[in-house]
């Protein structure tokens, strides 16, 4: 038997491989990708059938390009998503920045009233929304979705950006007072700077956010043309059709795209960890 | 003590100047009008509506009764109402079993992937829940790859069905909802001592023990944490049920759903609603007590 040398002490507790652990979060992560790569590798299946794949073909996205009715949709979800992300980019960053900075009793009323949504399930906001929606008689449209989405995002971009701003230091703006800079000044020539690749981040993941979101455009959209989330959730409660695998695989290499660019932005501009999104800090 | 700074503005004791307050304030007040405006006051005519009654055309009429309040009481709603809480709760349950270790390996094993694992989770995550719920519905169907591996290794029958089930449902929560348990779970493992599973194993603790003593004590607050934020959205899903479960395991969703939108009482919806922000409220109380505790205990 030879002689170990001694370990340090905060390694010896994790040395020991736990195998049911990673077992488990081998399957885990095996049943995770599973339902994803199903719905990638069926979009380019040359036949209608779900389980059985026979050849490779681009025919249900070309299926997709000529439906009008799923390109309208995709055109509105756009159009939802770029006017939902700048409204609550604009609300929130400015809510955020107050929240931090002011800690009167409105402040801590206000980060009450902004935790809501993220405490309400979203069938609870997307039935209120259209309750008020009929109830102040405005017709269901694109316009009551982005209006929905907006009050929803906007806590997103808070919490988002809270940390961000409580971890800036307050010395920098105040010596840009020193110099002669109103605080107006100070807070568009130095902190808005500052906070610039957060914002940008941020956005990119609310355009994600509601373009993915079904539930609130569901209780919250007109007639014609629907957001892209509903026309797949009427297509799959009556029947399989294949084109929404193509319309998924789309949306899922989208989403992706985006959320990789979310979290490159701040290491664009040179920072790391800008948007402490995964380590759940 | 007010004192100036070289440019002259006055500051309160903290440090803060007046015209500063005023600034953040302006800067608060947009965003907090436009989430009473939209998000408080509709919540608060959901509230109203639940004590209203429909007219004989159908039509929602603002009133003060509680005959929908009372409505609850009928069977037929409180058997989806605890059924939505059972599977909630289950999922809760299963999430949590799944979670802990993913989380745990992840945290004590992954070196130096550790972000990039944690990272491979949440990233589908945000791809559109719809696209996950159908894929994941084609994997547990009768032809689909699970139910083949698991007839493969005989833990299955030809009859065995996952979906149209309370399996099904419950199974479409856990994966609607698991990211939630997993970050929470994956923070407190995180932060904690690693020298106190040391201190357990120094103490002839062995990995089980040393586990059930120490190391689930201390992420007991992520577990809590975790259990709340799969619980809040299983509890209000309506498409896990509709695509998994069918007609036979709907939940209180599917029933809110329907009165608005196909029985189109919306009083009855209302109060639908109103009840299942009751038991969540409910749930959310217990939970906060249990953190105060646990608060208080580690400040002692």
């Amino acid at each position: 038997m030879t002689l170990r040398p001694p370990r340090r002490l905060h390694r010896r507790g994790t040395d020991r491989r736990p195998r049911l652990a990673l077992t488990v979060t081998t399957l885990f992560f095996l049943l995770l990708y599973l339902p994803i790569g199903v719905v990638v590798l069926f979009s380019f299946n040359g036949q209608k059938s779900l389980t059985v794949f026979k050849g490779f073909s681009l025919r249900w996205y070309s299926a997709f390009f000529h439906d009008n009715v799923l390109i309208e949709s995709l055109g509105m979800s756009l159009r939802v998503s770029l006017v939902a992300m700048a409204g609550s980019v604009v609300l929130g960053v400015a809510l955020a920045l107050g929240l931090v900075r002011c800690r009167t009793r409105l402040g801590s009323l206000a980060g009450l009233i902004m935790l809501v949504p993220l405490i309400t399930p979203e069938i609870v906001t997307g039935v209120a929304a259209m309750l008020l929606f009929k109830g102040m008689d405005i017709t269901l449209s694109s316009g009551t979705v982005m209006l929905a989405e907006i009050t929803f995002s906007i806590s997103y971009v808070t919490v988002i950006l809270r940390s961000r701003i409580a971890a800036l230091n307050p010395e920098v703006e105040e010596a840009a007072m020193d110099l002669g800079a109103t605080r107006w000044q100070a807070l568009r020539l130095v902190t808005l700077p500052a906070l610039l690749p957060s914002i940008l981040a941020s956005a990119v993941l609310i355009f994600a956010l509601v373009f993915d979101d079904f539930v609130l455009a569901y209780f919250t959209t007109g007639v014609d043309p629907q957001p892209l989330s509903v026309r797949i959730y009427s297509a799959i409660r009556f029947g399989v059709q294949p084109t929404i695998n193509a319309v998924g695989t789309l949306m899922l290499a989208g989403s992706i795209g985006l959320i990789g660019l979310a979290l490159a932005i701040p290491r664009l501009f040179g920072r790391r960890g800008g948007l402490d999104l995964l380590s759940g800090k | 003590m007010a004192q100036r700074t070289p440019s002259g503005a006055l500051r309160d004791r903290r440090g803060r100047s007046a015209s500063g307050t005023r600034l953040w304030t302006w800067l608060m007040l947009p965003g907090t009008l436009w989430m009473t405006g939209f998000l408080i006051a509709s919540l608060i005519l959901v509230a109203t509506l639940a004590l209203g009654t429909t007219d004989p055309l159908g039509n929602p009429r603002f009133g003060f009764n509680f005959d929908n309040i009372a409505a609850m009481a009928d069977p037929a709603y409180r058997i989806v109402l605890l059924r939505s809480l059972g599977f909630a709760l289950i999922a809760c349950v299963v999430c949590l079993i799944v979670a802990y270790p993913v989380a745990y390996s992840i945290a004590l094993h992954g070196g130096r992937f550790k972000n990039l694992l944690i990272a491979a989770i949440v990233v589908p995550f945000f791809a559109n829940y719809l696209v996950r719920m159908y894929g994941w519905s084609v994997v547990l169907s009768d032809g689909g790859p699970v139910l083949k591996a698991l007839r493969a290794v005989g833990l299955a029958d030809g009859h065995t069905k996952i979906l149209q089930s309370g399996v099904g449902v419950i199974a479409g929560l856990v994966y609607g909802f698991i990211v939630f348990m997993i970050i929470p779970l994956y923070a407190a493992l995180e932060r904690m001592d690693l020298s106190l599973i040391e201190a357990g194993r120094d103490l002839y603790g062995g990995p089980l023990r040393t586990f059930f003593f120490v190391t689930l004590p201390a992420t007991r607050q992520g577990a809590a944490a975790g259990a709340v934020l799969v619980f809040l959205p299983a509890m209000g899903d309506f498409v896990s049920a509709q695509l998994m479960g069918g007609p036979d395991q709907i939940m209180i969703g599917n029933l809110i759903q329907d009165k608005f939108f196909q029985g189109q009482n919306w009083p009855l919806g209302s109060a639908l609603t109103m009840l299942m922000m009751a038991v969540l409220f409910i749930g959310m109380l217990g939970y906060l007590r249990r953190t105060r505790k646990d608060e208080a205990e580690a400040a002692r």
